[in-house]
């Protein structure tokens, strides 16, 4: 198993991908989009009528999720990621967690806090990857916001949950 | 399955790849951030911030891209400070972030299966409850709205101001890290 | 020098001459078509009638986004139902996509008029206006009148209308000399113009 690279080495990595993202596709990077359009997809197939407001209707619009720009680029992220990590001898089955926690309650807790960024990442209309990588870079006022937001609330929840990673 | 599709799916991979380059697929790391173990996020974050937006600036500048032409996220701010927040939480809660999760559940990672699961849930109930959150969340809009703009500046200069005091920050928390 | 630092003092390097190079953005912005504008002008692809955007409306037309320019105080007092309400300086700031249908629209059509110009010099073709704003919505869709003498034609025409009127909650009137918008108006069926009382 290969140690990881640098971290500032990575950063310029990451920050070119987004540079070329920027260049070739008109558009940064993003994540959590993409979640939004396969929900959007799910709702309109399993109870249309649950879905009929201007949050779900701003995915749909744009066609099926399989052709939205994100969906494709997070399956990208997917298959980059696995390729990177096995090249790398780093894949593995496994389950990180804080040391003095469990299997089960580090699942819960990993799906509790998605449950949580999901609510977050609506509000913001994005997340770290669409509001603060890409938004930062682009000098928007409101991913500044977001990202410097994200490390507060952060921070000052962390004392609360010491008990899962230490 | 048209060019800026093959595109999209080749950009993904090389994020991905990036990602778990520098372990950000690790939810440790990502979480010993907040508990100032491991600043390998900001360190990665804040370098690629910087990196895109230099470059942005100068392939703009030089004429070889239209920087008018490429889509700034827009800003609500409140819902998106509010946003942020939560966030923050989820975060050092699951220990992962939207991207991170995937790269997490690619490398055979349990708990990034568990977060892309909850993340999921977290959008479509949040995407579901929108009539009644969207007086607070359409609230505060800016539109593209940039931190030149919204200091007067010009661009450049917020540019320049931007690379100091990340360079500084880095300098600085590379002393601390030496010291600890 | 690890190359660590060479990136730092490359990344301080470019950082400051930002400041001293100008503006990043290309001069183009804010340029405008003009043949282009005109020739949608005069075959009239920039405006639709508030009757065509309720059909759109009420038939979920895909990517329709209906924008009231108008302040947020008279939105929030009147408002074409799914409409959203962006002013015009946020309008100006409002990326838009190829396949989104924008049907703009304020109260007496002016202000939607020039917003409709201002977007094309951003780069915008797919948005349109409604010619007589608030006013048109209120006449043609929730409140359609048949004069009396009106053709077969005429009054096929207002049925329609008449239909999509009550599907927003409007009240179409048939020549009632009683309703406060009747006008005597002999030969001239309503359903085709825009009523401006009498």
């Amino acid at each position: 198993m290969r140690p990881y690279a640098n971290p500032y080495l990575a950063g310029v990595g990451l920050g070119l991908v987004l540079l070329a993202a920027f260049v070739l596709a008109g558009q940064g990077l993003g994540a959590s989009g993409a979640f939004a359009e396969v929900a959007s997809a799910t709702v309109k197939a399993v109870a249309p009528k649950a879905g009929g407001n201007a949050w779900f209707e701003s995915y749909l619009s744009g066609g099926a999720p399989w052709s939205a720009w994100i969906v494709l680029e997070l399956t990208g992220v997917i298959l980059g990621g696995a390729l990177s990590a096995v090249l790398a001898g780093r894949f593995r089955l496994q389950v990180a967690r804080g040391p003095s926690l469990g299997v089960t309650p580090r699942l819960l807790m990993a799906a509790a806090g998605g449950v949580v960024m999901g609510v977050g990442a609506v509000l913001a209309r994005g997340c770290t990857s669409g509001q603060a990588l890409t938004g930062g870079a682009l000098l928007s006022v409101g991913s500044w916001a977001f990202m410097i937001a994200v490390f507060a609330g952060g921070y000052a929840t962390a004392p609360l949950l010491r008990r899962l990673w230490s | 399955m048209n060019e800026q599709m093959i595109l999209a799916g080749l950009i993904g991979m090389a994020f991905g790849w990036s990602l778990e380059r520098a372990g950000l697929g690790d939810a440790e790391k990502l979480a010993g951030q907040f508990y100032l173990r491991d600043f390998t996020v900001v360190k990665v974050m804040f370098t690629a911030i910087l990196t895109a937006m230099l470059g942005l600036f100068w392939l703009g500048r030089l004429g070889v891209i239209d920087l008018a032409a490429i889509y700034v996220p827009q800003t609500w701010l409140l819902p998106q400070i509010a946003g942020g927040l939560i966030f923050g939480f989820g975060f050092v809660l699951s220990g992962l972030c939207p991207g991170t999760s995937c790269v997490a559940a690619a490398t055979g990672r349990g708990d990034g299966l568990a977060a892309v699961a909850g993340l999921f849930m977290g959008v479509l109930g949040t995407g579901l409850a929108w009539p009644w959150i969207a007086g607070f969340a359409d609230s505060t809009a800016r539109g593209a709205f940039t931190l030149a703009e919204l200091t007067g500046l010009p661009y450049g200069v917020v540019v320049a101001a931007i690379t100091v005091l990340g360079i500084a920050a880095f300098v600085g928390l590379e002393r601390f890290e030496r010291r600890a | 020098m690890t190359l660590t630092r060479r990136l730092g003092f490359g990344a301080l390097g470019l950082g400051l001459a930002a400041a001293f190079a100008g503006s990043p953005y290309r001069d183009r912005r804010g340029q405008i078509d003009l043949g282009r504008a005109v020739q949608a002008i005069d075959e009239g692809s920039d405006h639709v009638t508030a009757l065509e955007l309720a059909a759109w409306i009420r038939d979920r037309k895909p990517g329709l986004r209906v924008i009231d320019v108008r302040s947020p105080a008279e939105f929030a007092a009147d408002a074409i139902p799914t409409a959203e309400n962006i002013p015009l300086d946020r309008l100006m700031r409002t990326p838009f996509q190829p396949h989104e249908v924008v049907v703009l629209y304020s109260e007496g059509g002016a202000h939607a008029g020039q917003a409709w110009v201002l977007l094309r010099a951003l780069g915008v073709f797919n948005a349109s206006f409604i010619a007589g704003g608030l006013a048109d919505w209120r006449d043609e869709v929730m409140s359609p009148m048949l004069a009396p003498g009106a053709s077969a034609e005429d009054k096929q025409v207002f049925d329609q209308a008449a239909d999509l009127s009550r599907y927003f909650g409007g009240q179409p009137a048939l020549n009632d000399p009683a309703h406060p918008a009747a006008c005597p108006a002999p030969g001239i069926a309503t359903a085709n113009i825009r009523r401006r009382g009498c």
